[in-house]
């Protein structure tokens, strides 16, 4: 080691002494300036677009108009410029610099579709272009993101890369959206990729700082709910989206990217005159589709309201008296149509070495749930400086405060769509009492929707930091070292403020109940959340000809990362009318005080060799450590290993007449290894006694996990193969992969019997497996001076199973009654229940009294039995219990996307239809509504259509009456656009009009069969539970440069 | 060419060294909770987990106790479903088939129960390594009243008990698991007989539990229910009748019955006035017991809730009552090898006729003259389901007395599939 360290600083030394070297030569070459434009086929310029002067290290982007403009110290001699941009294919022309200073050279670059020759960048400093992968990584350019009328990042991605499954979990204007690559990746963690922004690794996470108290939802397993923090990301400041979808491709980021990789890279600044881009638009947001209500004119038992009221009228049969009531239509009262602003302004320009960068961005949006809303201020600052012909660096700085009144959210029952799913839609919300205040609903003590809407106030506000900075030199020719650091910093503030109720409000909804107990009545709560995280990352990349037909690029880096986080709450009911906080309950609720800090390291080092741009291998290894786990288990190493080969650069495919039709042809295969080294909390290796105040004394309870302290994190190896296929020059392309994802020691919280003292163990049992194939399909079948058409289809197939996790059946009970299971050689989180006894046509058999019936038999596995039916009647024999399956499934079949692009002129439209099919939603709210009396079944009883007693008579045992259709094709997102061009000194004058989510395709008996309550779990999904639905919204948006 | 890979592997190899040499840190402590270890090693750990006992035994709608109540009120006729939204109590008002071993509730008091008993062990055993002698036996006392009620409500409610905690435990019957949560009282009394409870011990846990008491009460109980009648007899006598011994609660830790139940009129709620009785053993319209237990709410359905010990936030619950060691008393007379008839019902009359009661459970009645073996324990009986209604006992009682198995819902529990997954030696399910 003391020899190594010896050479190391020998080799400082020398490279300190080629630096020298360096410099005299420098000085002894001349300045010149070359400058010029770089066009695309229709003439107009291209902006950002690099130029490099092959072999040396000048090179710039171009401004907006795709001027250029580069100053270099050259011997006379021939030089190679290269010209390449996003979504263009490369293109090199030779310079002769002699004696003279100036030089003008202009490049018109061909559109590449499939993006061979665009620089993707892997985890690494310098970038590849995505013709030497070996693995597929999709790449989202702005122009793309900002036209789906949506103010959130993951929304916009929706549809626009291959293998991923991207969710908007609740229709609130800040509500969470969750991102699958190619499935589930984890059981135990959360599923979402790791998100990079310029180089900082940026939080993601789900942090409940409202809806904290268990009354909210029982304390029972609600899943991961709420905003996510990708909210505060604002989609104008970004250029592009990588998305990589599994270890083939994200290998090398090791310990986080078992569940893929997000790469955002934010707008950066060129050389030239200062442009300044402006945007507006103004959306409007209503909900898409309701949901059909009662309409009978009588129920069942006495009155609705006051005394002797007789709410659930279906679920208690022995009601058979009839009462008249008034129906109402409460979904009427709690939507209503928000309005929002999108409002952008940026500056970017540069001069000389200087190039920047600054936005400032205003969003504000309504949710279609009256007094809720989110709004976000955003200012970004990119500055990057060159320092020397060798030594450039760059400052990213971006500060976001976001904002939003919500109400308590769907798991809960005084939550809109809650509040209004659990009564019966037959009383009148608005009479008063002799004091103006609203009334009772029934008599179970339910708040009034009333209450929920105008009196109950929740507010999360969050600041946040996220700041970087990079330094880039290249010391010599074909070494490149660059070091980041980056930090996200963030404090997320919520309170809750729910006013003693004037009526009886049951005890569990924070009321008083019927005698107004102020001890009890009324709720405020005020929680923190402070997130802290720096990582520094350290690269050097060599590259060089190894012979002439031979070129290697060899990557090593250094990466730690650091996160500290700290939660409190405060919370207390039985409020005094008017104060507000937390600490003015007379009765304290006991507080959290949570805190954690974790570390992750590693390094890596990566190699690759390109044969005559033919062949492309690449090897890398890294090696990662996590806090999080036991010393023997934390260093974990990780292999990668790809190779691509374009088959088409033989010069005997170019020779080939069929290569006239079939121009390009890639064959590549890419195997990685990832881990999960954040998949248990910080400290959830050990055995632990938490203390908790009871009846004035300290006690320490253990919990109901066992804990292994040897513990080993996930591991995931990916295999993945793909073809990439061009005809017509490239106007049709098709890339397909093919992949099998498969995550091993998988960290089940398994149960265990209970008589081991716990429920328990969270350990590493079997496998999850993710096997599927995307398609990829781009062409342009009229392409001329007038009129363009691009169509994009994108079909991802992708199968989940879990393998030898050891244990038949884990049955989770949820809070919104959801029998979510894990069971082996199933998806994880498949439904799993009682259900109808069907005759052989499908029809449901009845008893004689008209009732269906749920089948009974003989449990002989857990998906498998003895149906036990009386050979007379056919009826399932009543003394046999009720027999389980699985009902149904989460994970679709498939999801496709599919674009249509139009330009006439000046004139755009896109269109874009997503599709979700094969998949089934566990829609409690829908039964809920038949049980309480407010559905469309329940109107069947009461009209006599159904026999008394149908409803009640399998409502609580046959869990199948909750599994609903789930699959929809959804017009996701339709924009016409009309580029006015330039007007005296505004540029770009665009108008644009946009609609989201304005039709759905669906037979879902919901409202919105996309939503989820369990928010961006990775186990619960497809639950209809109170979440908002996803409203459609309508957009008109003008943009102009100055 | 040579001279490039060289080049290549060094900048690698010495760059990867570097590297290496400069980890971070990677060993923080734990913040928020205690380690195992901390724990078990001193009084003060160890007091804090005989608290964590009472807790997990008396807290929420997942506790030991409100599970062992409304379980056993639901099989036994004392409660009806209010709301048919909560499955698990629907599927118990059903019961036969519909109880099965997915039961959520089962399956809760199933696993807080073994909980209990695996932690009290660890505080026994450990406590016995303490200077403090005086310290360690009421560590060794409070651990195991939780660690006997747990093993006799198993009882209870299944036909066998787990022979300890552990991987792949053995079972044993169930009247052996009456005779083994003896034998922890057995052990308990020892202890504090060695070494009288120390003062600092008392002050360092919730008010509310009579030690002593409650381990000879709970002895009573429980050598009734094996059967060890002379035992039972003998050990209610030691029982101080004027003493309360209570689970108490306070505005943050509530009453699990007022806070699922009563405080939401959403759950459960008594029968009605007749406390699931039927003719001929319904309880007197007169009977004190009766508007104890119960309340009457005429405007807002049911019209029959909760009184008693879940009425209030802070409402203390008994660990057991005066009253069911008279009824011991009587039923022991009564099932003597000779039957004692005169003393059974003059123990009987004590709480038929009872006025003084320190919790105020006063029927207030005439006294009885039962003249028969048969007509006394049937008046044992139907005052045992009043006088301790809601308390979790009924459904043994109505075995032991040899009720009809049309009077109640199940007669013995499915073992939790979660048991019988896991451990091969769980027993088979009983047929009803």
């Amino acid at each position: 080691m003391n020899q190594l360290q010896r050479l190391w600083l020998g080799k400082c030394k020398a490279i300190s002494l080629v630096f020298l070297l360096q410099l005299l030569v420098i000085a002894a070459s001349a300045q010149i300036k070359i400058s010029g434009k770089v066009t695309g086929a229709d003439g107009k310029g291209i902006a950002s677009a690099s130029v490099q002067i092959k072999s040396t290290t000048a090179g710039t982007v171009t401004d907006a108009d795709g001027m250029y403009t580069l100053n270099a110290n050259l011997k006379p001699g021939n030089y190679v410029i290269e010209f390449s941009g996003v979504g263009f294919k490369s293109f090199s022309q030779t310079v002769k610099v002699t004696s003279d200073a100036t030089y003008t050279v202009n490049a018109q670059l061909g559109e590449d579709v499939m993006r061979m020759d665009e620089v993707v960048v892997t985890g690494v400093s310098a970038g590849t272009t995505r013709k030497q992968l070996g693995s597929y990584i999709s790449t989202v350019k702005s122009d793309q993101l900002t036209k789906g009328a949506t103010g959130n990042v993951l929304a916009a991605l929706q549809g626009k890369t291959a293998g991923a499954q991207i969710i908007q979990n609740s229709g609130d204007p800040g509500g969470g959206i969750s991102v699958r690559l190619r499935g589930i990746s984890s059981v135990n963690s959360s599923s979402e990729p790791l998100y990079i922004v310029d180089g900082v690794i940026v939080n993601n996470a789900t942090t409940r700082v409202t809806n904290t108290s268990g009354n909210y939802d029982g304390g029972g397993f609600v899943g991961t709910i709420g905003q996510n923090r990708m909210a505060d990301i604002n989609p104008a400041d970004i250029d592009r989206i990588e998305v990589l979808n599994g270890a083939a491709a994200a290998a090398i980021y090791g310990s986080r990217a078992n569940a893929g990789v997000v790469q955002i890279f934010t707008k950066r600044g060129s050389t030239g005159a200062p442009v300044v881009s402006f945007s507006t638009s103004v959306q409007v947001n209503q909900l898409r589709k309701s949901v059909p209500v009662n309409q009978s004119p009588t129920k069942f038992g006495g009155p609705t309201d006051g005394a002797g009221a007789q709410t659930q009228d279906i679920l208690t049969p022995a009601l058979t008296n009839k009462t008249n009531v008034t129906r109402y239509d409460y979904n009427d009262y709690i939507f209503r149509t928000g309005i929002g602003t999108d409002n952008n302004v940026s500056v970017a320009g540069g001069k000389d070495k200087t190039k920047y960068y600054t936005s400032a961005s205003y969003f504000k949006n309504e949710g279609i749930i009256k007094n809720t809303d989110f709004r976000r201020f955003s200012f970004r600052m990119n500055l990057d400086q060159a320092l020397s012909d060798k030594v450039s660096f760059n400052i990213g700085l971006n500060f976001i405060n976001s904002l939003s009144n919500e109400k308590p959210d769907g798991n809960s029952f005084f939550s809109p769509m809650n509040s209004i799913n659990i009564i019966g839609n037959f009383h009148d919300l608005f009479t008063r009492d002799i004091f103006g205040n609203i009334k009772a609903i029934g008599e179970r003590g339910r708040v009034n929707p009333v209450s929920v809407i105008e009196d109950i106030k929740q507010r999360q506000e969050t600041n946040r930091i996220i700041a970087s900075t990079g330094l880039k030199i290249k010391p010599f020719k074909g070494l490149t070292l660059d070091y980041t650091m980056g930090i996200d910093q963030y404090g997320q503030k919520g309170t809750t403020f729910i006013p003693p109720f004037a009526y009886n409000v049951s005890d569990g909804f924070f009321g008083g109940g019927p005698a107004l107990d102020p001890t009890r009545n009324g709720y405020a709560s005020a929680g923190n959340y402070n997130f802290f995280q720096i990582n520094n990352e350290i690269n050097a990349t060599y590259q060089t000809k190894v012979t002439n037909d031979i070129s290697s690029t060899s990557q090593v880096g250094y990466s730690v990362q650091y996160e500290k986080s700290g939660y409190t709450l405060l919370q207390s009911r039985g409020l005094s009318p008017f104060a507000q906080t937390a600490t003015a309950g007379s009765t304290i609720i006991p507080g959290v005080d949570q805190r954690g800090e974790l570390s992750v390291s590693g390094y890596y080092f990566q190699q690759n060799f390109n044969y005559k741009s033919l062949l492309y291998v690449t090897g890398a290894i890294r090696v990662d450590g996590s806090s999080v786990f036991g010393e023997n288990q934390r260093n974990q190493k990780y292999l990668k290993a790809s190779g691509s080969y374009i088959v088409s650069e033989h010069e005997f495919w170019k020779n080939m007449s069929l290569s006239k039709v079939w121009n390009f042809a890639k064959l590549r295969v890419a195997y990685g290894e990832s881990g999960n080294l954040t998949g248990i909390g910080a400290y959830d290796r050990f055995n632990t006694y938490s203390s908790n105040s009871f009846v004035s004394r300290t006690a320490l309870t253990s919990s109901s996990t066992l804990a292994n302290t040897n513990v080993k994190p996930e591991r995931q190896n990916e295999l993945e193969f793909g073809i990439d296929l061009g005809f017509f020059n490239s106007r049709l392309n098709i890339q397909t992969n093919i992949y099998n994802k498969k995550v091993d020691d998988l960290l089940i919280n398994r149960f265990i019997a209970p008589t081991t003292g716990f429920s328990s163990l969270l350990d590493n049992f079997g496998s999850l497996e993710n096997k599927g194939f995307e398609i990829v399909v781009n062409g342009k079948p009229i392409q001329n001076k007038n009129f363009n058409w691009s169509v994009t289809g994108i079909y991802n197939h992708n199968r989940n199973k879990a393998v030898k996790i050891g244990q038949a059946l884990t049955l989770l009970a949820t809070n919104a009654g959801a029998p979510v299971a894990i069971i082996e050689g199933q998806p994880i989180g498949v439904f799993y229940g009682a259900f109808f006894a069907v005759d052989p046509s499908g029809n449901l058999v009845k008893n004689t009294v008209g009732y269906p019936q749920g089948e009974r038999g003989i449990q002989t596995g857990p998906t498998t039995f003895t149906v036990q039916r009386d050979p007379a009647t056919g009826l399932p024999i009543t003394t046999f219990p009720l027999i389980r399956k699985v009902i149904g499934d989460p994970n679709p079949d498939y999801t496709a996307s599919l674009v249509n692009e139009f330009t006439y002129r000046k004139a755009s439209m896109r269109i874009q239809l997503d599709a979700v099919q094969g998949v089934e939603v566990f829609n409690a709210d829908w039964r809920t509504r038949q049980g309480v009396g407010n559905g469309k079944e329940a109107e069947k009883e009461q009209t006599g259509v159904y026999p008394r007693g149908y409803i009640n008579s399998f409502y609580a045992t046959v869990e199948q009456w909750r599994i609903d259709d789930g699959s929809f094709v959804k017009l996701r997102e339709i924009s016409l656009s009309y580029a006015f061009g330039n007007f005296k000194k505004i540029k770009d004058i665009t108008l644009s009009v946009s609609g989201r989510n304005l039709i759905s395709w669906d037979n879902y008996k919901g409202y919105d069969p996309e939503v989820n309550a369990g928010g961006q779990s990775t186990i619960l999904r497809g639950i209809d539970f109170g979440a908002v639905p996803i409203p459609k919204t309508y957009s008109v948006g003008l943009s102009a440069k100055f | 060419m040579k001279n490039n890979i060289i080049k290549i592997v060094m900048i690698g190899a010495i760059a990867s060294t570097a590297i290496v040499q400069s980890g971070c840190k990677k060993d923080f402590t734990n913040p928020n909770a205690a380690t195992d270890e901390q724990v078990f090693s001193s009084a003060k750990g160890l007091t804090g987990v005989v608290v964590g006992l009472q807790r997990v035994y008396t807290l929420g709608r997942g506790s030991t106790l409100y599970n062992l109540v409304t379980i056993n009120g639901l099989t036994t006729n004392e409660l009806i479903v209010v709301n048919t939204g909560n499955t698990a109590e629907v599927q118990l008002a059903a019961g036969g088939t519909a109880v099965d071993g997915n039961h959520t509730m089962l399956t809760t008091f199933w696993t807080t129960c073994n909980k209990v008993v695996f932690d009290a062990d660890k505080v026994i055993a450990n406590a016995k390594t303490l200077a403090d002698k005086n310290y360690a036996s009421g560590l060794i006392a409070y651990a195991s009243i939780f660690k006997a009620l747990s093993i006799g409500n198993m009882a209870q409610f299944w036909s066998r008990t787990p022979d300890g905690t552990g991987t792949n435990v053995n079972f044993i019957d169930r009247v052996d698991g009456f005779k083994r949560a003896i034998t922890i009282i057995d052990e308990a009394l020892a202890a504090i007989t060695a070494n009288p409870i120390s003062a600092s011990f008392i002050a360092n846990v919730p008010a509310g539990i009579d030690i002593i008491n409650t381990l000879n009460a709970l002895k009573a109980r429980y050598s009734l229910y094996a059967g060890l009648y002379p035992q039972a007899l003998a050990t209610a006598n030691l029982v101080d009748l004027a003493k309360k011994s209570t689970f108490n609660f306070d505005p943050v830790a509530l009453n699990p019955f007022f806070e699922v139940a009563t405080s939401t009129n959403n759950v459960v709620q008594p029968k009605d006035s007749t406390l699931g009785l039927l003719v001929p053993l319904q309880p007197s319209l007169t009977d004190g017991r009766v508007p104890f237990y119960t309340s009457i709410n005429a405007s807002i359905a049911p019209r029959y809730r909760i009184n008693g010990f879940g009425n209030a936030a802070a409402t203390a619950f008994p660990v057991y009552l005066p009253g069911e060691m008279t009824l011991i008393k009587a039923e022991c007379y009564a099932r003597a090898t000779v039957p004692d008839l005169v003393n059974g019902n003059l123990e009987l009359n004590k709480v038929v006729a009872k006025t003084n009661d320190p919790f105020g459970v006063n029927a207030n009645q005439p006294p009885v003259a039962a003249a028969t073996q048969a007509d006394l324990l049937d008046q044992i009986y139907k005052h045992r389901c009043i006088e301790l209604f809601m308390s979790g006992q009924k459904l043994e009682d109505m075995r032991r007395f040899g009720r009809p198995n049309a009077e109640r819902k199940r007669n013995l529990m499915p073992f939790p599939l979660r048991e019988r997954d896991n451990n091969p030696n769980t027993p088979a399910d009983p047929p009803f």
